[in-house]
């Protein structure tokens, strides 16, 4: 009886202490005050960028002029982790940084990153300079208007919560010499099974090309594993899971294409895969998988007549179930650090909000950059609707891939993040670029697989 | 030393022997200027390499055969890279730090390897021993802790904690000592019996003995200061404290797409280097004269 | 000699380089011994509060590891194949041009170039001159676009359809090691060439004049006066050529790339700071410790017997 009651209370006490620390977070949402804060911002943006950068944090400061915003650029995306990594031992990170999925599970082993998901849901009001207001949190209508795929991204830890915002994001897409396509009938294939028909077909015709080329291994592993439904990692215990039958059989069938010389990856080919694409005489190939950001290196130098060479389509890249098309989602995120000032986190908060949620911002950020805005209406824009009306396979081939990209805004989906995850990135490709090569496909797909599971386990010791 | 030597040498008696020896002689020259010849074409290889990439564009840097000479060539690279990378400031901070630390570094390696060649105490070749061991350990898993030393000392962002971290060198102690006990004894022991203080000694008569070997530590001090890139990036936060390699890879070498323009950082690289490189030009002539004022000679 | 007097005055001479040693190498050092013994230290971690018990896990680790014993081959026969060669071109090289006149002045500018030559271009430069741009290397459906300079050497004496894959897919273990020799070989010349000019500079010509009234041959000119001489200088490059090759690890990366090995074989030419580095970018500051504490011993027991031996070789 005595002991019944005591657990009784007992779990009573545990129910009230969680549920006051439920509330004791949500609290912890402070609304920004109008204080003088600092805010350091880490990114890789080059000048033409930060050119539009600068313009907008003047329009934020009109609104907010006591927060000040200090930017740096620091090269890759992996120069700002490293920076990042050794501040937070001293506590001296930035307020707001660039990042992938793979640094933020890595700042957290510190606990050091921001969960947002009070803010984005916190309806303190805030008063801004020229004397209008607007809440903490986002509005159902600015959450409404990210894409969900890349929005989703935050949400990929494990433990449930927001981490990041969406900035400006990426994918991979198919480049087509659309010119050669059109002469010789061929059809863009959609699906894999195409795809092969389509390097036997070109392999007849130029018999010394290689139809296809491939820019990152890894991102083509870990793409099919989420075509074919097949697993890869989860960010649980036991982490990773990509040692299977349904993925060892597509690394198979990769390697009888490459035997048959239909293909090729950037490190296989030992140059960009690019320059095989635009190139003009000798080797060549027809078709090119890569970053959707990179189109501009998909294009053929000018000739001598001023015109390019020949047209560039691009195309989604192949899907194993078109009903249900995946795409990698690539391209920066931003993510705020915590600090012992309140007001600082609250200032970051708002301008991340402001980058990721200003419509106009997002537009011109995209078109300088090449990378595809991270929200629905910025398509709406007339700047960027008209940008995206000009796009064409030639001078303005930009366009023509965030207009793809776009189009396929459904497909987005991103990997699980862990402390290991990228661990298991590199070894996903290094499975593509020992087994295509391989002879003697079977055991080398046993040594590659049994390798790369034990080199993740060990990076997760 | 042989061409010269034998020519010089050769006994003005005989004729007999000098015509086989001539030939000898004449055949031993063009294999000494070929092999030299050769291997200078292998060593400057990569320099040329540095030149021609950063007057290329960068569609034809990025070609899958490379070309060996440039197409067009683009000066614009030069001007591109001066502007972008705000260079003026870069190099000045750069120039200021190489030039004060390599004065204090070679102070105190001059203090240290004369210690160690001249100086008679307990431990010294435990001691010097253990100096030769921390160079055995990577660096790298120095830098987390040398970010804490420096944080904890508040000289985050100021030309100390660019200056004073690196200051001591195993390395060059070690080469200076080596330099320094090749210099013969006896005229450290006619110094003492003439009064001539360790110092004293030191300054006027080893230092200048050493001239060639501080010269090089010169030169490679400067150009640690002017590759050095890790550091200084994490323990300077604002543009005025940046070093140049931090210009040559931040913001402004990326093109249009946010990819490196190489041949705009290859510019760069080659602007930088060329003031190093007249340096060297410059102290040659010391490196060369530093036996023929020696003293020692004759 | 040995008085108390000169022994404070010795110290004096030292204290500055010593002070700034005990804190920025010895504090460091001391460090790293600490987190070797904490079990799955992570700089990470503690900075999120973690804690870490006191233990021989990370020294267990990394021997077990699978690629142990592969990367510590690989660090040895590196050091074993770089050393003496690099060492004994740069001698040639140094004794050559301290031996001619016209030209003297230019070949020694030329060898100090490397020095002004920023290392993002080296690499560069070698993985193009021996690079193979193409696909299906080795296969029946080979595609070839470009065999690099090496090959195109190679093909003017062995005809137009050989080449060699040195560093991408398809080729073997000895042409990565090759082009890893040559590299590390190249990397280090310069240093050395302007160390031992340096001390052929600093030797008294009277020795020389004495060779040539005996006439002695010119070979023995070289191993009996010259390399004695040198000797110090020598044992300096010797010493701390090892030192660094026991260090490889950029100059690898700079021709394979952060994969350490060409494409279809990841890895095959990491070294112990390569694993080092590895295990610090996944924040494992307790394993890389270890690692670095293995590496220092075997380095440590090889100088100790550099020095051992230079002190029987070297005349002062």
């Amino acid at each position: 009886m005595m002991k019944k009651l005591l657990s009784t209370l007992l779990a009573l006490c545990l129910l009230l202490t969680s549920l006051g620390m439920v509330t004791a977070s949500a609290d912890d949402v402070v609304a920004y005050d109008g204080s003088e804060v600092t805010i350091t911002f880490y990114h890789t943006m080059g000048s033409n960028l930060t050119t539009v950068l600068d313009a907008y944090i003047a329009e934020f400061n009109l609104l907010y002029p006591n927060i000040h915003i200090q930017y740096s650029s620091l090269g890759g995306y992996d120069d700002v982790r490293d920076q990042i990594k050794t501040e937070i031992t001293v506590g001296g990170q930035p307020n707001i940084a660039y990042c992938y999925p793979d640094h933020v599970a890595m700042y957290n082993l510190a606990r050091a990153v921001q969960p947002l998901d009070a803010y984005i849901n916190s309806t303190a009001v805030v008063t801004r300079a020229d004397g209008s207001t607007e809440i903490m949190g986002l509005t159902a209508e600015q959450q409404a208007d990210f894409i969900e795929g890349y929005y989703n991204e935050g949400r990929q830890y494990g433990d449930g919560l927001m981490y990041t915002l969406p900035m400006s994001k990426s994918t991979e897409v198919l480049y087509y010499n659309k010119t050669f396509f059109e002469a010789n009938n061929i059809a863009v294939p959609t699906t894999w099974d195409e795809l092969e028909a389509v390097c036997a077909q070109i392999k007849a015709i130029d018999p010394t090309c290689i139809p296809l080329g491939y820019d990152s291994e890894a991102n083509w592993f870990i793409t099919m594993c989420e075509q074919l439904q097949s697993p890869y990692t989860v960010a649980e215990d036991p982490w990773f899971l990509f040692d299977n039958e349904t993925n060892r059989e597509f690394v198979r069938r990769f390697n009888s294409w490459y035997q048959q010389g239909y293909l090729t990856t950037q490190s296989l080919y030992g140059a960009y895969t690019s320059g095989l694409f635009v190139a003009s005489s000798g080797t060549r190939s027809y078709m090119s998988i890569g970053s959707s950001a990179g189109a501009t290196h998909q294009r053929p130098e000018k000739g001598a007549d001023g015109a390019y060479p020949f047209e560039v389509g691009i195309a989604t890249i192949p899907q194993a179930n078109p009903s249900n098309p995946k795409v990698i989602s690539q391209g920066p995120s931003l993510c705020i650090f915590k600090k012992a000032n309140p007001q600082e986190v609250a200032a970051s908060w708002l301008f991340v909000k402001y980058l990721t949620t200003t419509i106009e911002f997002q537009a011109e950020f995209s078109m300088a950059s090449g990378y595809v805005p991270v929200l629905k209406s910025v398509a709406e824009n007339e700047v960027y609707a008209e940008f995206l009306n000009g796009a064409d396979g030639g001078n303005f081939i930009a366009a023509l891939s965030a207009k793809v990209c776009l189009e396929q805004q459904d497909a987005y989906y991103t990997s699980p993040a862990f402390n290991g995850s990228s661990e298991a990135r590199q070894q996903a490709g290094n499975i593509i670029t020992i087994c295509l090569p391989a002879t003697d496909i079977e055991s080398a797909l046993d040594d590659a697989f049994s390798d790369a599971m034990d080199e993740c386990e060990f990076a997760v010791w | 030393m042989t061409t010269i030597a034998e020519k010089k040498l050769a006994p003005s008696g005989s004729n007999k022997l000098s015509t086989s020896s001539r030939i000898r002689r004449t055949i031993m020259g063009i294999i000494t200027y070929a092999f030299l010849l050769l291997m200078a074409l292998i060593v400057i290889f990569p320099f040329y390499w540095m030149i021609i990439s950063s007057l290329k564009t960068l569609e034809e840097y990025k070609l899958n055969v490379p070309t060996f000479w440039p197409r067009l060539i683009q000066l614009k690279n030069y001007a591109d890279a001066f502007q972008a990378a705000n260079l003026g400031r870069l190099f000045l901070n750069t120039a200021y730090v190489g030039i004060v630390s390599t004065i204090l570094s070679l102070i105190i390696t001059i203090l240290t390897a004369f210690a160690f060649a001249r100086l008679e105490f307990k431990g010294k070749n435990a001691l010097f021993g253990f100096l030769l061991a921390t160079m055995m350990i990577p660096g790298e898993l120095f830098t987390i802790t040398n970010y804490q030393t420096v944080n904890a000392f508040n000289w985050m962002d100021t030309y100390t904690v660019l200056i004073v971290p690196f200051l001591v060198s195993v390395f060059y102690i070690y080469l200076l000592r080596q330099n320094f006990l090749q210099i013969p004894n006896e005229l450290y022991l006619a110094a003492k019996v003439d009064g001539t203080s360790d110092f004293k000694y030191l300054w006027k008569v080893m230092v200048p003995l050493a001239l060639p070997t501080l010269i090089s530590i010169t030169i490679l001090k400067m150009m640690g200061a002017w590759n050095s890139y890790v550091w200084p990036r994490l323990v300077t936060k604002s543009e005025d404290m940046r070093l140049i390699t931090n210009g040559l890879r931040g913001a402004s070498m990326k093109d249009a797409t946010g990819e490196t323009h190489f041949p705009m950082q290859m510019a760069a690289v080659t602007m930088v280097s060329f003031p190093l490189f007249m340096v060297f030009v410059f102290l040659r002539k010391y490196i060369m004269s530093g036996v023929s004022r020696s003293g020692i000679k004759g | 000699m040995v008085d108390s007097k000169h022994q404070w005055k010795a110290w004096l001479y030292l204290a500055p380089a010593l002070v700034l040693l005990l804190v920025f190498t010895v504090w460091p050092i001391i460090n790293t011994v600490r987190l070797a013994f904490l079990e799955g230290y992570s700089g990470m971690k503690a900075a999120g509060g973690a804690t870490f018990t006191f233990g021989l896990e990370n020294f267990e680790k990394v021997i077990t590891y699978k690629k142990f014993t592969l990367t510590l081959k690989n660090t040895l026969l590196l050091c074993v194949l770089t050393v003496p060669i690099s060492t004994f071109l740069a001698l040639l090289i140094a004794v050559a041009l301290n031996s001619i006149k016209p030209l003297q002045k230019t070949l020694q500018t030329i060898f100090f170039l490397p020095y002004v030559t920023n290392s993002i271009a080296i690499g560069m430069v070698f993985a193009a001159m021996f690079n193979v741009v193409g696909s299906a290397l080795g296969t029946p459906n080979e595609n070839l676009t470009s065999v690099g300079i090496v090959n195109n050497i190679l093909q003017i004496f062995t005809g137009k359809d050989h080449y060699v894959s040195w560093i991408n897919s398809n080729s073997p273990e000895w042409a990565n090691m090759f082009v890893m020799t040559v590299y590390i070989v190249w990397n280090a010349l310069p240093f050395k060439i302007l160390v031992l000019l340096g001390g052929l500079q600093a030797i008294n010509k009277q020795y020389y004049d004495a060779a040539k009234i005996d006439s002695t041959p010119r070979w023995r000119v070289f191993t009996r006066i010259t390399v004695p001489l040198l000797s110090p200088m020598l044992a300096y490059v010797i010493i701390t050529g090892f030192i660094g090759g026991f260090k490889e690890y950029t100059s690898i990366v700079g021709v394979f790339g952060d994969k350490m090995g060409p494409p279809d074989a990841p890895g095959r030419l990491n070294t112990m700071v390569g694993f080092i580095y590895d295990s610090l970018a996944q924040n494992r500051e307790g394993l890389a410790s270890a690692a670095a504490i293995i590496l220092f011993g075997i380095i440590l027991v090889v100088t100790f017997i550099n020095l051992w031996v230079s002190k029987k070789r070297v005349h002062y």
